[in-house]
């Protein structure tokens, strides 16, 4: 969790006679404690040099001409930040950074954004967001040492931090907790993050701030906020993928007025079947239109308004073989070398079955410096989200969707951040969500999950001190739950029965991190967390395609009791070798999870499996290991390795839906800077994924797939021409082309992953 | 104070805009199949014989209930299938609906350890069978099982469909039952 204390810029400049020789200097602070922000780093966008401020924050800059200087500030707590200064003079400046509090709860670490550092993250900077904008949030993150994804086809992904997913991990959309149809295992998360400027993921214990349902891991897709540049900037990105025939495009506009700053951006996709190596897969084409407007407004210094409006509208397709009607016919698809329905050419006509999604996001928040120490925080979030859900059926009514599902919730939260003295910060806050969940009456067909209201209330207060090169936290949240659900129950004739359900949760967490050298750093965390069933685990009925089976939920389930420690060290020797390593432990009493029944439950259309909801207790623990070599200026080496076991302790076996272990290897070469070409680099990627043998086959249909090894490459470069910067790159993933199938992805039971893509990219940034 | 305005506004908005009602209704559920009957007509007067699967509360809940009987050996039945929704307060023909796209739909009769022959005595516009009207000409007797499957969206060109093999016919599936299939003497 951290907490953004302030984002603006106190620029005080001191006035020394001088032309073209100018020398900029200063100091880089803190803006919260006025401490110096140690080893600091600043780039001159222009020249593209670099300059790193000195243990007390000190920096300086010498040969500057006079103009506009556009400066980005970086620092390894902070996310990097645009400064812009009309420089006529020698300066001397005051720069202060917006200040991420590393609370110890989490484990997060903040690279620099710029690829010339050896730190690298569990953060995904605007970069490499911007050079794979054609993929999902999903996608983006699993990049992430840890972080894996649960996907249905080649459309819809879901994140999967230390092997919690859908109900169990928040995602925070610029802030505000995601609120969707987050229980599907075929629903991907409603957000655009092709216009993020980064995107996180904590791997914590606990995360007591946020509202949601987690046990612990959060991801955040953050936006920065608008540059202070009175002049107008802007960035268009364009990516093609060969296979898909994919077009993706973004970009944003900028600038600061004296009425509001403002941002707008959106952004456009548009791609048809993807083809695996030896046929197309029919259907899996995806339409996107996203588009966002942030304003920003400052009173004084005091106070800080700021208004978000967004909208992600999607049209997905799903392979058309995959849509099964019944037990017969999945064991058919299972025989087949390729997938029902597979087509010779190429299509990007989108047909059922298909999902189409829109999300509309209002956030409104407000910052009120009450002094240097204390800040209040307000925020509103409503969100709207349309899901529906289109099957093959009979009689032309495929084009009436089968699930059909409209969801208001309305966040409000306020709270006050207090550095009591410079030893002590209490963050505390009240927050309220509101949800409406309501079933579209046109499908004809009885809804999967009813329809509810749910009231949450919640409180949350962490204190954390600060002693001879120890920090400790201790934090509290208490939260309750009432829903109330009008179920449509399978009595002849169906009636409504209106049902309450009501759930008191309470968390506590506590942690120390010990900097036991500049170079070394360790954190341990523990807590207790609590997260209550949600709407599909009490209530769902019926066939639900996403499973291929029928889902019966059970409304007696108790909340899951989560105790997690979770401990981290990282080294970063010279900036040469980073090495990140991290452990965890974690203990789910009353884990909630489909269990495949052995019986069959008979239909008119053939016997389909059945699925219950039912509680057990688990057991997760696992491990990351990065490790990043800069083994000389051009040359960087990055190894990745992530280990996860997942138990059931009272059946004795191992959780479904777990990733199995998997590694990769990065090598980057970045050439140097010449006078029209700068940041070129080529880079390679090689990733190997184990297969999942830990799973019986009386918990799957089919046997996990074998394991895989892919390989990737990218390469780019720029291009500066005064203002301009054009940016090119190429790209290409799965070069072997190798056939595969993921063990986490729903198509291994009907066809084989995609094969080869490559790509173009260009990207064109301008400033006025 | 203007953001602040601006913020009740939406959110007054937004507020009245979700208050709407929440109760469900229940809806007609068109589309589902509740109920199979398998009439056969004997050539002789050994009385007619009815299979039927009923299921009236759909997918999962209530057990469906199932009735059969016993053929005659050596006999010709003239068979008849009709699929219903009676799930609504009035019952549905879907057979109707299969008649009129039958292009797009067929019906598979699939039989094990039993002595008989089923041929298809219906065809569609492209001259492939529908298998509304069947003839079951029973053998020697004995007992086994017979499996009636409903396809629409199929490929009723692909090798074997018209002879009645389900393999390659794909499509989706709207009915799938099975009954106990006695012939005696």
């Amino acid at each position: 969790m951290r907490l953004f204390i302030s984002c603006i810029l106190l620029l005080q400049c001191l006035v020394i006679h001088g032309q073209c020789d100018i020398s900029i200097s200063g100091r880089v602070l803190d803006r919260a404690t006025k401490s110096p922000l140690e080893y600091a780093l600043i780039m001159s966008e222009g020249s593209n040099d670099a300059y790193i401020a000195d243990s007390l924050g000190f920096f300086k800059i010498d040969n500057v001409c006079p103009g506009d200087l556009h400066l980005s500030l970086s620092h390894l707590a902070c996310s990097p930040e645009h400064i812009f200064i009309e420089l006529k003079n020698d300066t001397i400046i005051d720069l202060f950074l917006e200040h991420h509090f590393e609370l110890l709860d989490e484990v997060v670490v903040h690279g620099h954004s710029d690829e010339s550092g050896t730190n690298a993250s569990s953060t995904i900077s605007k970069r490499e967001i911007e050079s794979e904008s054609y993929k999902s949030l999903a996608e983006l993150s699993a990049r992430i040492v840890g972080v894996s994804m649960l996907r249905n086809g080649t459309t819809s992904a879901k994140p999967i931090v230390h092997g919690l997913y859908g109900n169990r991990l928040t995602i925070l959309n610029n802030g505000i907790s995601q609120s969707g149809q987050q229980w599907g295992n075929d629903h991907a998360p409603e957000i655009d993050a092709s216009n993020a400027h980064h995107i996180s993921v904590v791997k914590g214990a606990s995360a007591l701030s946020y509202m949601g349902n987690n046990l612990g891991s959060v991801v955040l897709v953050e936006s920065n906020p608008v540059s202070n540049d009175p002049n107008i900037q802007g960035t268009i990105n364009y990516i093609y993928n060969q296979n898909g025939r994919g077009n993706t495009l973004s970009g944003t506009v900028e600038k600061k007025s004296k009425l509001a700053s403002w941002r707008i951006g959106g952004s456009l996709k548009h791609s048809g079947d993807q083809k695996s190596p030896d046929y197309y897969l029919k259907n899996t084409g995806r339409r996107e239109q996203n588009a966002f407007i942030l304003l920003e407004r400052n009173k004084g210094n005091l106070w800080h308004h700021q208004l978000l409006l967004s909208s992600f509208n999607a049209n997905l397709g799903i392979l058309r073989g995959s849509q099964v009607s019944n037990l017969t016919d999945l064991e058919s698809a299972f025989q087949r070398q390729i997938p029902f329905f597979t087509e010779d050419n190429f299509s990007d006509s989108i047909a059922p079955p298909k999902q189409t999604v829109n999300h509309h996001l209002v956030k409104i928040e407000s910052k009120y410096f009450l002094n240097d120490n204390t800040v209040f925080k307000f925020k509103y979030g409503g969100q709207l989200n349309l899901r529906r859900e289109f099957d093959i059926r009979r009689n032309n009514r495929s084009a009436k969707p089968s699930l059909s599902l409209k969801q208001y919730s309305h966040f409000l939260e306020s709270k006050i951040i207090a550095d009591l003295n410079n030893l002590w910060t209490i963050n505390t806050g009240l927050q309220f969500q509101f949800m409406d969940n309501v079933n579209d009456v046109s499908t004809g067909i009885l809804p999967l999950i009813p329809n509810y209201r749910s009231f949450n209330p919640a409180m949350f207060v962490i204190f954390q001190i600060q002693i001879q090169g120890w920090s400790y936290e201790l934090g509290t949240r208490l939260d309750y739950k009432h829903f109330i659900v009008k179920n449509i129950n399978n009595s002849i004739p169906p009636t409504i029965e209106t049902k309450t359900n009501d759930f008191i949760n309470y968390s506590l967490s506590g942690g120390l991190i010990k900097r036991i050298s500049k170079s070394f750093k360790s954190a341990l965390n523990i807590a207790h967390t609590m997260r209550s069933p949600e709407i599909n685990e009490l209530y769902s009925f019926g066939l639900h395609q996403g499973v291929s089976g029928i889902e019966e939920g059970d409304r007696d389930l108790k909340q899951e009791r989560s105790f997690k420690i979770i401990s981290s060290s990282d080294w970063n020797f010279k900036d040469k070798i980073f090495v990140q390593f991290l452990a965890y432990y974690q203990e789910i009493g009353n884990y909630i999870y489909l269990q495949a029944e052995d019986e069959f439950r008979l239909t008119i259309r053939g016997a389909f499996p059945l699925f219950k909801f039912k509680q057990t207790n688990a057991r997760i623990w696992g491990s990351d290991l990065l490790l990043s070599l800069q083994m000389n200026r051009h040359m960087k080496l990055v190894g990745k390795y992530a280990y996860i076991r997942a138990q059931d302790k009272i059946q004795k076996n191992y959780l479904v839906n777990i990733p199995s272990d998997n590694t990769q290897v990065e090598i980057q070469y970045a050439f140097n800077n010449g006078k029209k070409l700068s940041n070129s680099y080529i880079h390679f990627s090689g990733q190997y994924s184990f297969k999942q043998s830990r799973i019986s086959i009386s918990q799957d249909y089919i046997e996990a797939p074998d394991a895989y090894f892919l390989i990737g490459f990218k390469a780019g470069t720029s291009f500066k021409l005064s203002k301009r910067t054009l940016e090119l790159g190429l790209f290409a993933n799965n070069i072997l082309n190798n056939s595969y199938r993921d063990y986490l992805n729903r198509l291994r039971y009907f066809a084989d992953e995609t094969g080869i893509d490559v790509g173009i990219r260009v990207k064109y940034k301008w400033e006025s | 104070m203007k953001v602040y305005s601006l913020s009740i506004i939406i959110l007054t908005s937004i507020l009245t805009i979700s208050c709407n009602d929440q109760e469900p209704i229940i809806q007609n559920q068109e589309e589902l199949i509740t109920t199979v009957i398998l009439t056969l007509n004997p050539s002789d007067n050994s009385g007619v014989k009815v299979f039927s699967f009923i299921d009236l509360d759909g997918d999962g809940g209530i057990s469906p209930i199932i009735t059969i009987s016993k053929l005659k050996s050596n006999t010709v039945y003239l068979a008849e299938i009709e699929i219903l929704n009676e799930s609504g307060t009035t019952t549905e023909n879907i057979t109707d609906e299969v008649r009129a796209e039958a292009e797009d739909h067929q019906f598979f009769y699939f039989t094990m350890n039993t002595d008989l022959t089923i041929e298809y005595l219906d065809q569609d516009s492209n001259t492939n069978p529908i298998g509304i009207n069947t003839k079951i000409t029973t053998n020697n007797p004995g007992i086994g099982s017979l499996q009636i499957t409903l396809k629409h969206l199929l490929d009723k060109f692909a090798s074997g469909v018209s002879q009645g093999e389900i393999t390659n016919a794909g499509g989706e599936t709207d009915i799938q039952v099975e009954f106990v299939l006695e012939i005696e003497d």
